[in-house]
């Protein structure tokens, strides 16, 4: 059969994808999406059962996702084994790489916390001076953040705080608990600002791409969408220079295919979307990669600091004699280092969730065993208060992924190799972040259980961002402020590979807010004939 | 449409196709050859899956082993096991109705679990075990596996530490006595004899998830 050329090939079915091929189709232009993985049947695929049915009695099977501290028995088959697409690196900097490969990838499985990114973050260099600014600022972004707000149904609360923007919010005015209560009064003492939680509420039960975004570029009948054929390479047409399709693979029979597009949309999610453009790249003159001509592409790898936190217990809700409306309950604390004040030995900053808790507590908070353990965790249920650190890692140029030519996948398609690890910034950060979490929280009254000030190894917080950044600037980053290649005039990059810094907050608001952008930019280029 | 209608017609569709097929073919069939039946037709429907399109399942009640079963200890040496026993009795005896740690197959299913497990894993128990029963033999004269309540607790105690998901303590003897703590609670509550004891009581048991199934699992895995 001849090769038909589509109209745009995206790449990837999660929430950048899926927002790439709703904008898209919606404006009638046709869209091809390659997704590497299945479609998850959710009543065939799942099922509750007790731990003692499994082969490990609930404990993860032995040496299975050993990068994935999210992994139990129960989930273990919905995250990608590296033993099937490896990834490879440096001794002594462990890196966890956590991925999704089935159809909505890890739009399936997020925390759902919703923040924007504020002008701390896309102009943080004029706050500081370190690294670079964002070619775009809050205001560029922000009817686009009203708008995924609405498809995602977001709760929240406005606090009009600069670094921690308000929204186009499901408004919550749920009451305070007691114990949250005491928390806030604690914070104002020491100028810590306590707010409500921001969370995408979905729809039934869901915020993925497959319920909020996908069934609308579908309804157009403009999309058509492939699982389970894993993409090797893009090609690009040798005379003009420009992206004029992929290489893939099938994933069950390894059959090779190839597909013709106008337009690429890169939206794998954001390693292996850069993975993808080195790939694709090994075998022109420099071997840099695609759409490089910066040299950065792979450069300033970022994630946030997860790991560091407190557990406490609230004395007064002990022994089953908290009063009604006393626990339950979470809040959030936004950055507010370096905002007003400076810090003296980090910069940037990190926010804090907070939980109150009416349910038993973790045994590992009691040093303690047998009945008298027992007779603690009786005591202390429904006391808990716990708060965990989510701090901000700076971009680095020598923080980077790069192809490991001596490893290939399952696919023969070469490994990524990871070189990143935290820094002084980062550790001082995490230190500062238990500390006052302590004393805010002994401040408030409450007991001190068990504290972490070690950061969990970068990439836990799958929260990988950067290694395709955006700029004005064509020698010193991939993409322009439309998430479009300075090199390549017909390929978008519209996952979170593009951001220039994290910040502390959740991406994924940003993440759809920035691909709406793109691929509203992308069908205006195309109508225009641009592109 | 019926259930059972839908899939006959699901099931002649391939016929129907061969038909098709059959008529656009440029060389007509001898008189000889038209009478035979087609070879490949009756091929993939005529054996092991025959009625299967209309069989509606039974429900089969399946059970687990361990409810009428041992595991069979074969990772640890003998002195080892009888000190994992020992600590598994001392951390988590029966309590409230509900099993010890033993008398939920923990031991034994430890035993497995590490023998299962990486070196590095394997080492710090097998590690562990030796150095818990040198203490004993080193204070009290005997193997820890014969200490007395008290005893125990002299061993233990001073080695507990509160400690948060992912961050065991870093002494790597504390590291240790912490991590199988937490393997002996996890071994016994998700136990089947645990979630009879819960049932019993009256309490939802522990240790019930959403388990998802290998989803559409890459065929090149098994060949």
């Amino acid at each position: 059969m001849a090769e038909e050329k589509v109209d745009v090939l995206i790449i990837g079915s999660g929430h950048s994808g899926g927002m790439a091929a709703k904008v898209l189709t919606e404006k009638g232009i046709s869209c091809l999406m390659l997704n590497a993985g299945p479609v998850v049947d959710f009543k065939r695929d799942r099922e509750l059962k007790p731990a003692y049915e499994l082969p490990y009695r609930g404990f993860n099977m032995p040496g299975r996702l050993p990068h994935v501290f999210q992994a139990n028995e129960f989930n273990a088959n919905t995250w990608v084994d590296e033993k099937e697409v490896p990834y490879t690196y440096t001794p002594q900097q462990s890196y966890n790489w956590v991925r999704v490969r089935l159809f909505g990838g890890r739009s399936l499985f997020w925390a759902r916390q919703s923040f924007r990114l504020s002008d701390y973050e896309f102009k943080a260099k004029d706050h500081d001076g370190f690294g670079e600014n964002w070619p775009i600022t809050l205001a560029d972004l922000a009817p686009y953040y009203s708008r995924v707000e609405a498809i995602f149904r977001v709760r929240g609360h406005a606090d009009g705080l600069p670094q921690y923007p308000d929204g186009n919010f499901v408004v919550d005015d749920s009451p305070w608990s007691g114990s949250m209560q005491r928390f806030i009064a604690a914070g104002k003492k020491m100028n810590v600002p306590v707010c409500k939680a921001r969370s995408a509420m979905g729809v039934d039960g869901l915020a993925s791409s497959i319920n909020l975004l996908l069934p609308d570029a579908f309804a157009t009948g403009k999309l058509t969408a492939v699982p389970n054929v894993v993409v090797r390479q893009l090609t690009v047409d040798k005379n003009t220079g420009l992206a004029d399709g992929a290489l893939f693979v099938d994933r069950h029979s390894r059959r090779e295919m190839s597909v013709k597009a106008r337009v690429v949309v890169l939206a794998a999610g954001c390693l292996e979307s850069t993975r993808l453009l080195l790939n694709s790249g090994l075998e022109n003159s420099k071997g840099a990669g695609l759409a490089n001509s910066s040299g950065v592409l792979g450069h300033y790898l970022i994630d946030q600091v997860y790991g560091p936190g407190i557990v406490c217990s609230v004395p007064e809700a002990r022994d089953g004699k908290a009063t009604p409306g006393l626990m339950g309950g979470s809040a959030l604390i936004p950055r507010f280092r370096n905002i007003t004040t400076k810090s003296k030995n980090f910069i940037r900053g990190y926010a804090l969730n907070v939980y109150s808790s009416t349910r038993p507590m973790d045994p590992r908070n009691f040093a303690d065993y047998g009945e008298s353990l027992q007779k603690k965790m009786d005591s202390y249920e429904g006391s808990g208060f716990s708060i965990n650190m989510m701090g901000e890692v700076l971009a680095h140029y020598d923080h980077s992924v790069s192809i490991d030519k001596k490893v290939v996948d399952a696919w023969d398609i070469p490994v990524l190799h990871v070189d990143t690890k935290y820094t002084d910034n980062e550790f001082n950060m995490a230190r500062d972040a238990v500390d006052t979490s302590i004393a805010m929280t002994e401040e408030a009254g409450f007991e001190v259980l068990s504290k972490n000030y070690d950061p969990n190894p970068p990439g836990y917080s799958i929260h990988e961002q950067g290694t395709c950044r955006m700029g004005d600037n064509p020698k010193t980053s991939v993409l322009n402020k439309w998430n479009q290649s300075h090199d390549i005039k017909n390929l978008y990059v519209v996952d979170a590979s593009s951001f220039v810094s994290g910040g502390w907050q959740n991406p994924t608001m940003t993440i759809l807010a920035l691909s709406m952008r793109a691929s509203e930019h992308l069908a205006e280029q195309m109508q225009l004939r641009n592109i | 449409m019926r259930r059972r209608d839908f899939v006959k017609a699901i099931v002649a569709v391939p016929v129907a196709a061969r038909t098709m097929f059959g008529q656009q073919s440029a060389a007509p069939q001898s008189a000889a050859t038209a009478a035979l039946p087609p070879a490949a037709e009756t091929a993939p429907t005529a054996t092991h899956d025959k009625g299967f399109f209309d069989y509606k399942a039974h429900p089969i009640a399946a059970s687990v082993p361990d409810g009428f079963a041992t595991t069979q200890a074969n990772f640890f040496n003998e002195r080892q096991m009888a000190t994992l026993r020992k600590l598994c009795d001392v951390l988590l005896p029966p309590l409230n109705g509900y099993p010890g740690a033993t008398q939920a197959g923990a031991p034994e299913f430890i035993d497995f679990l590490i023998g299962a497990s990486p070196a590095d894993r394997q080492h710090m128990y097998r590690a562990g075990l030796d150095r818990l029963n040198a203490n004993a033999e080193k204070q009290f004269h005997v193997p820890f596996a014969r200490v007395d309540a008290a005893q125990a607790d002299k061993l233990i105690r001073p080695w507990l530490r509160t400690w948060m998901p992912d961050h065991p303590p870093k002494e790597r003897f504390a590291s240790f006595i912490n991590l199988a703590h937490q393997d002996i609670r996890t071994a016994t509550m998700n136990s089947q004899a645990w979630s009879i004891a819960a049932t019993a009581t009256g309490e939802r048991a522990p240790g019930i998830g959403l388990y998802w199934s290998p989803i559409d699992p890459d065929i090149q895995m098994y060949v």
